[in-house]
């Protein structure tokens, strides 16, 4: 009996088997985006083994952060590339899924039947910046250390439960050896727990649904009286995503070996904040337009009222299959508003780093 | 009034006019404006408390009584310890062994005395910053009167110590780098005390901060032929108020190194100051190339934290190289030297590494580069040859 026969026996193999060998996915010109899912996976998936790599020599502790870091990157053979590209694929990953996210937006691939796969994803997007930030503290230095206690203190503006929160997220009044040991916790074992079930869910539904097709596109198919071209999943998709998954590989391969993710000092609790703190490139645009609000208005913290557009527009994101009306109308309004938040983001992440330059 | 005594009261006018210029800030600031901030106001005495004749509108007070007056309350421990247990009270017994209070004392009001450097009124204490004797300020009230050249002649003083002091190594520490530790004008002369060191005292003066270069000297052949001829032993190489950045360039044979001033190459002591002038020179060399090629090594993104230890270990060999010259000799300065120069080169093999190091990455990433573009060639050709959809 071959192996293949033997798992066919026990497994539903041969159903998966066929499913894909029937799965189609439309042609359309708008066809490139639906990669942008499969590369933020990608992405993910070299998180996943390039952290399970640093784990083997990471120590979470104030004392020892730093030094397992900088000795991962000096002495353990090819530590330095297993962080550099750790650290630019986590970059990459949420830049892919930021276009993943707006490609689906903008068409409107959430609406029905697929609110459930919708909600799966952005849950799994906001995870994404989790595990950034948690990320971003875990090396110790300088720059992660006071990053982090900006971030965390922006928690603390929400009226009544703020300094609970940043206690509860710091493990104490300020960012100490204990808030490390805590994102170490979070970054490595919760957050991956609720990426694996989200995730899972995410790409059966996926996997059901099939690909959403944009409806400008569905509505000329249905104005043409054909039915949409398509190409099978496997291999002509399959193969296509391989091409794109390769072409990212390269880049993070370049990245590393060009740009080394930089170590930086060691983070002094007691020391003053250096200059130029700033949190990753995804945060900027908040990070920026929290600048420009003033200390207070109408006896207001200016901090609060950035938060609050800013809290309400993430629960519209969430809820927005539900807020979508599938009217023509309703998906320009939404196109619209979507324009304005994307533009909104990239204005203010240029100011943050033209400021920077300057 | 008589002639003679208009022209002393007008000097004398002048004279405190010139004291009284650093309280000329705010020109409407009158003595009793400026007593409001000052420390004796503080500590509630009153205007009666030092003009004890007359009534208000009080004028100013002799010169020659200012010192005596102050030390009326300065130089009474008991009274003193009720405002601070821990202040000196000998300071009227130093203004008279200095050459300011010795002037004084013979009726020549032209010197300094109390309310020339502490001000009249407005006195602050010498830990405010503000006090124009703090630390960073005591060069500029000194150079009130010391680099007043009219005023310095009547006293046969030619020069401009303040002016030298300013560009000196320790005004930069100073007055640049915000070190108040660094020496000004009362470290070496006292205070209260003030006068030159002379020149057997001079190397104690510096000997307070420099301990190990002045024990090294005291040891070395050149302690007794200084000695002999009469120079003042730091001065010689470093001179007084103008005591430049000390530089490996100091040591050599040709000018404009210090040694050549005394040494020619026919003298006893050559071979020693040219193999102090290699060591120095192939210290720094060692050092330069170990920073230049871990400075590469670091804008390449390579981490060489472990050769910058090494360096810094180097450099502070460098620093002991350049005291241990004081001893005018071999030892110790040959084994410092070479210490630093082994480490120098080890610090230099790291940044080398680092950077054949990295040009093995680099190669290794245009091999998986070749391999990945010949993969994409690869799934491209066998894209175009699936079946069409």
């Amino acid at each position: 009996m071959s192996v293949r026969t033997w798992l066919y026996e026990r497994t539903p193999l041969a159903s998966i088997e066929e499913a894909i060998d029937h799965k189609s996915i439309p042609r359309h010109r708008y066809m490139a985006f639906y990669f942008f899912g499969g590369m933020t996976l990608f992405f993910f998936a070299v998180q996943v083994v390039t952290g399970g790599l640093l784990l083997l020599y990471y120590r979470p502790s104030a004392s020892e952060a730093y030094e397992s870091v900088g000795f991962i990157m000096r002495r353990v053979p090819f530590g330095w590339l297993v962080r550099s590209i750790h650290a630019w694929s986590a970059n990459l990953m949420i830049g892919a899924a930021f276009a993943h996210l707006f490609s689906v937006i903008y068409g409107h691939a959430y609406r029905r039947p697929r609110e459930v796969t919708w909600l799966s994803g952005v849950l799994v997007f906001f995870i994404t910046f989790a595990f950034g930030f948690s990320g971003y503290l875990l090396p110790w230095n300088e720059l992660a250390f006071f990053a982090t206690r900006v971030g965390t203190n922006m928690a603390g503006v929400l009226p009544g439960m703020g300094d609970a929160i940043v206690h509860f997220m710091r493990g104490g009044k300020d960012v100490t050896g204990a808030t490390l040991t805590r994102f170490f916790g979070v970054h490595i074992a919760i957050l991956p727990a609720i990426t694996t079930v989200l995730l899972a869910l995410h790409l059966v539904l996926v996997q059901y649904h099939g690909m959403s097709l944009p409806p400008g596109e569905e509505a000329r198919a249905r104005q043409a009286g054909k039915p949409v071209p398509s190409m099978p999943f496997s291999p002509h998709f399959v193969l296509r995503d391989l091409f794109v998954w390769t072409i990212a590989l390269a880049l993070l391969a370049g990245l590393s070996a060009f740009l080394p993710w930089e170590l930086g000092k060691k983070a002094d609790p007691f020391a003053a904040a250096p200059a130029g703190i700033r949190p990753e490139w995804y945060f900027l645009w908040m990070f920026q337009a929290l600048k420009y609000a003033p200390a207070t208005i109408g006896g207001v913290s200016g901090e609060f009222l950035v938060l609050v557009p800013v809290t309400l527009g993430v629960i519209a994101l969430i809820l927005l299959p539900f807020l979508d009306r599938n009217t023509p109308r309703s998906r320009r309004v939404i196109k619209v508003l979507a324009t304005l938040a994307l533009i909104f983001m990239i204005a203010m992440t240029a100011l943050a780093l033209l400021e920077k330059a300057a | 009034m008589k002639p003679g005594r208009a022209v002393l009261a007008l000097s004398w006018l002048i004279l405190a006019g010139a004291a009284a210029r650093p309280l000329a800030q705010t020109p409407a600031a009158t003595p009793v404006d400026l007593f409001h901030d000052d420390v004796h106001a503080q500590a509630g005495l009153n205007c009666e408390s030092c003009h004890k004749a007359g009534a208000p509108p009080y004028g100013p007070i002799d010169r020659t009584k200012i010192a005596p007056l102050c030390a009326g309350c300065h130089s009474n421990a008991e009274y003193m310890k009720h405002y601070n247990p821990q202040v000196r009270v000998d300071q009227y017994q130093q203004y008279l062994t200095s050459t300011h209070g010795k002037k004084m004392s013979t009726g020549e009001i032209r010197v300094a005395t109390c309310s020339d450097c502490h001000r009249a009124h407005g006195i602050r204490a010498v830990s405010d910053s503000r006090s124009p004797v703090a630390p960073r300020n005591v060069a500029t009230t000194c150079a009130r009167c010391h680099s007043d050249h009219a005023r310095m002649s009547a006293f046969g003083h030619e020069d401009n110590p303040p002016e030298d002091w300013k560009a000196s190594v320790h005004a930069a520490a100073l007055l640049v780098r915000g070190d108040t530790s660094a020496p000004t004008c009362s470290t070496c002369h006292g205070s209260h005390g003030a006068a030159p060191p002379g020149v057997t005292s001079v190397a104690f003066v510096c000997a307070q901060c420099h301990v190990r270069e002045a024990e090294l000297f005291r040891k070395s052949p050149k302690k007794a032929i200084f000695d002999a001829m009469g120079q003042g032993e730091c001065l010689t190489c470093h001179s007084n108020h103008k005591i430049l950045k000390p530089s490996d360039s100091f040591i050599g044979l040709k000018e404009p190194a210090l040694c050549a001033t005394c040494h020619t190459d026919q003298m006893k002591g050559v071979q020693v100051i040219n193999a102090m002038q290699k060591g120095l020179s192939d210290l720094g060399a060692g050092i330069d190339r170990a920073n230049a090629v871990l400075d590469r090594a670091v804008s390449a993104g390579m981490l060489v934290d472990d050769g910058r230890l090494v360096l810094r270990d180097a450099r502070e060999d460098q620093i002991l190289a350049r005291v241990n010259i004081h001893a005018f000799a071999d030892t110790p300065f040959a084994a410092t030297a070479a210490k630093g120069i082994t480490e120098a080169a080890r610090a230099e093999t790291i940044g080398t590494t680092a950077i054949g190091e990295l040009r093995y990455r680099r190669n290794g990433l245009a091999v998986a580069t070749l391999l990945i573009i010949g993969f994409l060639a690869t799934l491209w050709l066998k894209i175009r040859r699936l079946p069409p959809t």
